[in-house]
């Protein structure tokens, strides 16, 4: 039978093609709008630990990559210490916009509204990663984040200072701590400097106690969950940073971030003080630094168990409201590529987690303590990141602040410190939601 | 009279019409968030992700409360605090506005100097000042070791008593300004024929000052305490800036303590039940010192 | 003697009186003489001990640094005015008719309601802070400035109410009735012949409303996230910062304050009228 090209048919073809012609196109927009992703990254504001275009380094190579992927990254960056209440208070009112967020010690608290991401990267670069960096991002036995920096605390001192006072080499216990501190301390220059004005958080008072808690051979808590520093370990610890007071810049007791307190053993107020890895770049700056060529590092003193620390847990996450979870952990897979983490180390002195960028002898001259920090791996790092590490460390750090300032002995803040802990534990387990 | 009485029926119309929108406004951002505020007081909460989850627990937050060292040291830091402020501000604010009624004080730009800090942003102000107290940099160490009055610089936010009092200098700077301004006017209102009055029966400055000024602006002089009192509780810029609530707590005042609980912790039940013990002992306070300022049957305007 | 040498004081007051000045000047305008020059001063002159106040020490840098680094800062102000506008215009709009209602009208228990609307003033931010974040949070206007401005109203539409109804219970009840025998009706009356003679005590109520939302903090603080960020958030995150580098916290103080400060010079004199007129007559 012939067709006849009615009307009709000429229309419904013209229709059928028109309709044909404009889905082909909306496919193609919605490919082409799902090529150009954006993503949003919550990173704090440099010096802090900031990625690529955050912070001068790996630019070109992160054009490209964002070129290839096909995606626009924009930052949102915050000075430190603001980051976790805007965190959570973001998640908590469901308005949080971002993709990829920083944590640190923050995982196991905000748990819920992240995605166990890690569980899929490449095992190649799993494989490069050392174990122990996903301790503190492991929760119910599911990785939910990548730690992007080896950041330990180790010893920063001024090796002409201790030279002038006699000391040919950093102190390697808790009683040459002691006595260095004493003997470095007259005429308006003192010991030791530390930033002891926030309680809270890694990098706070209560963390640094935690340092020398490991060091006397004590933990935070007992297989139950309760909190068990209360025994000597615990007090020992305390009563080290109390006996160092007289010894310590007075300043210490209102520095809240550590910067402050680099910014006077930079100046040569001061001879010795605990920092992270990144402080090398600014001691090597001489914008920043007046005794440059005088730093050095050195594994943290001992205590009767021996050298520990704790672990800046710097790593990324991706967020359970993110509309592209792949390109997300992509992207972060870029910033932990082998040369972006060389380029890391390099220009802004965080040093890479990547075990064999930490083997390349490049990166070794340029960053000597990374040898320190490798050393000091090798002891304790535990860092007792809980759910309730936030309100724990406030409680704890309060009462460690109390006794640096002569108000309690260090028994009696010691004690109401597991006191405070443990209700707030007990708490969390009436009320898991919370 | 039944004009009249249209008439009337047609103004409170008018008047009802007028008031709803404000009225509604009001009820929805101030009315709902008391109520709530309370039953909140009364319930453990928790906020994931925009989703609430709620339990009734009665009065347990506020047996926590009263049971919670960190609260009772808020309270003790908030009532020095406060009283402090009432008394500082009142008694400088007078001194100044004194002066300035002065004929030699009557300069426009003595004006602009009190106006000034009143525009400034709490916060600006926080920062300004934790700029001018730095251990380290700060003018004020500069000119005080300058002046020879101190040897060596001085953490003054480093201790407790210390911290505490300079937060209260920080925020009485800013207060100050504004009170003395509604003196001021209240004294420009004492009528000169009062003072004329003692010179005739041979009153001194003192005296008049006493016996004529005092009385007048006793009225000002309570609504200026009032409000400074219920200012002074709501005190949280300066704290939040610049010291956290640190060195230990010791500045933690109750409002920076609700913060923290709600906003660090998440805790919101008990939050809201430390809000709701700072809205009644604003209230409380309030009645208190309008009832003895004003032995009157008058209430506050 | 004098009545006025009575009344103000010999010689001796006059001194002391010229001390006292001086001690006030010192201590009301020192800070803020501090804060521009500070930001006016390079970091290295700053973090001398003393610090280094000597004409080679002056630079436009900070304020340069501040203005092209930060775009939070510029974002900051625009979203600041947005706010501050949008309340100030809705707590006169919905205000001033409240005020003339409560002052003038047969509203029943007029007085309880004027009485109320000042006693929730007395409410501290939080209290009320947690109920609203929660709302918002259910309702997603988290992060948004018509909100925020929303919210401000719960102590602008108040301050308005304040001032306007003590002015215009002053104002002589004459003047109503003269229009009332023309024939006006209240509606008329008061858009036609009250608030004309209000500008003053209303531009009073506008500038001290436009201050307060300007400098609020709380609300912004736990209310927004990046968008709606409003100028006092900004400079506290400067405050916040790892490296301080003063003389550009300093600027940038500078730059959020001089909006505020140029309004409330301006306006001085009607501000501390309004708020007396309210104060005395409420």
């Amino acid at each position: 039978m012939p067709i006849s090209v009615s009307r009709r048919t000429l229309l419904h073809g013209t229709a059928a093609a028109g309709a044909f012609a404009s889905l082909s196109r909306f496919l193609r927009n919605e490919a082409r709008a799902a090529d150009a992703a954006k993503l949003s990254v919550f990173a704090p504001l440099p010096p802090d630990p900031a990625p690529p275009g955050a912070a001068k380094f790996s630019e070109e190579a992160f054009a490209r990559w964002k070129a290839a992927n096909g995606a626009e990254v924009e930052y949102e960056l915050l000075a430190w210490p603001q980051l976790h209440d805007r965190m959570a208070t973001a998640f908590a009112s469901g308005s949080a916009p971002w993709d990829i967020v920083y944590m640190s010690g923050w995982v196991p608290e905000l748990q819920s509204n992240i995605i166990p991401y890690a569980d899929a990267l490449p095992k190649a670069l799993v494989d490069d990663l050392p174990k122990s960096s996903f301790s503190t991002v492991t929760v119910d036995g599911k990785r939910y984040g990548a730690i992007f920096t080896l950041s330990l605390l180790t010893l920063f001192y001024n090796k002409a200072l201790l030279a002038k006072a006699g000391f040919k080499s950093p102190p390697k216990d808790w009683n040459e701590l002691k006595r260095f501190a004493k003997e470095l301390t007259h005429d308006g220059q003192y010991g030791f400097v530390l930033n002891y004005g926030d309680p809270a958080g890694i990098g706070g008072t209560a963390s640094y106690w935690m340092t020398y808690l490991q060091q006397a051979g004590g933990k935070m808590y007992g297989e139950d969950g309760l909190p068990v520093f209360k025994g000597d370990a615990g007090v020992d610890a305390l009563q080290l940073m109390v006996d160092l007071m007289p010894f310590t810049d007075p300043g210490s007791i209102s520095y809240a971030g550590i910067n402050d307190a680099s910014n006077v053993l930079l100046a040569g107020r001061a001879a010795m003080m605990m920092n992270w890895p990144f402080m090398w770049t600014a001691a090597t700056d001489p914008k920043q630094s007046k005794i440059v060529g005088d730093v050095a590092s050195a594994v943290l003193p001992a205590g009767p168990a021996g050298s520990a620390s704790i672990d800046g847990t710097d790593a990324w996450t991706v967020t359970k409201s993110s509309k592209n979870p792949d390109k997300a952990s992509a992207l972060i897979e870029f910033y932990l590529d082998a040369e972006v983490q060389k380029r890391q180390v390099l220009d802004t002195g965080w040093l890479p987690i990547r075990l064999s960028v930490l083997a390349d002898p490049e990166v070794q001259a340029k960053a000597p303590n990374a040898a320190v920090v490798l050393e000091q791996a090798k002891h304790p790092y535990d860092s007792f990141v809980t759910p309730d590490y936030t309100e724990v460390t406030v409680a704890v750090g309060t009462e460690v602040q109390k006794a640096l300032q002569g108000q309690k002995t260090a028994a009696q803040a010691i004690a109401d410190a597991q006191d405070q802990v443990t209700s707030i534990v007990k708490r969390r387990k009436k009320a898991p939601n919370q | 009279m039944t004009a009249n009485a249209t008439f009337e029926q047609r103004r409170r119309r008018v008047g009802l019409l007028f008031v709803l929108p404000a009225l509604l406004v009001l009820a929805v951002v101030l009315g709902y968030p008391i109520v709530d505020s309370v039953a909140l007081a009364l319930q453990q909460v928790s906020l994931r992700s925009g989703v609430v989850q709620q339990s009734w627990v009665g009065l347990d937050n506020f047996r926590r409360l009263f049971a919670d060292t960190t609260f009772q040291r808020a309270a003790l830091n908030t009532a020095y605090f406060s009283s402090a402020e009432v008394v500082l501000v009142t008694v400088i604010s007078l001194s100044i506005a004194i002066l300035l009624n002065h004929p030699i004080g009557r300069f426009g730009i003595f004006r602009i100097l009190l106006i000034v800090p009143w525009a400034i942003a709490p916060v600006a102000n926080a920062v300004l000042w934790k700029w001018i107290l730095h251990s380290n940099y700060g003018v004020l160490n500069g000119v005080l070791k300058a002046l020879g009055v101190i040897d060596v610089y001085h953490v003054w936010l480093g201790t407790p008593a210390s911290a505490l009092n300079f937060l209260l200098l920080v925020d009485v700077w800013k207060s100050v300004p504004f009170v003395a301004l509604l003196m001021l006017a209240g004294l420009q209102r004492v009528p000169n024929s009062l003072y004329r009055a003692a010179y005739m029966d041979g009153a001194g400055p003192w005296q008049s000052f006493l016996h004529v000024t005092l009385p007048t602006i006793r009225s000002v002089i309570a609504i200026a305490v009032v409000l400074q009192t219920i200012w002074s509780l709501r005190v949280f810029d300066i704290v939040f800036v610049l010291t956290r609530g640190g060195p230990a707590d010791a500045t933690v005042l109750l409002n920076f303590l609700a913060y923290r609980v709600t906003f660090n912790f998440l805790d919101l039940g008990y939050g809201s039940a430390i809000a709701n013990v700072v809205f009644v002992l604003t209230v409380i306070l309030a009645i208190v010192y309008v009832r003895l300022l004003w032995p009157r049957e008058r209430r506050a305007g | 003697m004098s009545f006025v040498k009575r009344r103000h004081g010999g010689p001796f007051m006059r001194g002391f009186v010229i001390a006292g000045l001086i001690v006030f000047v010192l201590w009301s305008a020192g800070p803020v003489i501090w804060l521009v020059l500070s930001s006016l001063m390079e970091q290295q002159a700053l973090i001398a001990q003393p610090p280094q106040v000597v004409p080679s020490s002056f630079t436009l840098d900070n304020f340069i640094q501040v203005l092209s680094a930060a775009a939070a800062l510029g974002h900051g102000i625009f979203n600041s005015a947005l706010v501050a506008l949008f309340s100030t215009a809705v707590a006169l709009a919905f205000g001033a008719p409240a005020a003339y209602a409560l002052a003038r009208l047969p509203v029943p228990r007029a007085n309880n309601i004027a009485f109320l609307i000042l006693a929730t003033q007395m409410l501290p931010g939080i209290a009320i802070a947690i109920p609203l974040f929660i709302a918002m949070s259910k309702l997603g206007l988290i992060d948004s400035v018509l909100s925020l401005g929303f919210v401000y109203l719960s102590f602008n539409l108040p301050i308005v109410i304040w001032i306007l109804r003590g002015f215009f219970m002053a104002i002589p009840v004459g003047i109503e009735r003269a229009a009332a025998v023309d024939g006006a009706g209240v509606s008329a009356t008061f858009w036609h012949i009250v608030l004309p003679i209000s500008i003053p005590p209303m531009a009073a109520a506008a500038v001290f409303a436009f201050v307060e939302a300007w400098n609020e903090f709380f609300f912004a603080l736990i209310l927004t996230r990046q968008n709606a960020q409003t100028v006092p958030l900004v400079i506290a995150q400067f405050a916040g910062q790892y490296q301080t580098v003063f003389g550009q916290m300093m600027a940038a103080a500078v730059i959020s304050v001089v909006p505020v400060i140029a309004l409330a010079i301006v306006f001085r004199n009607q501000v501390v009228r309004g708020f007396a007129d309210g104060m005395t007559k409420g």
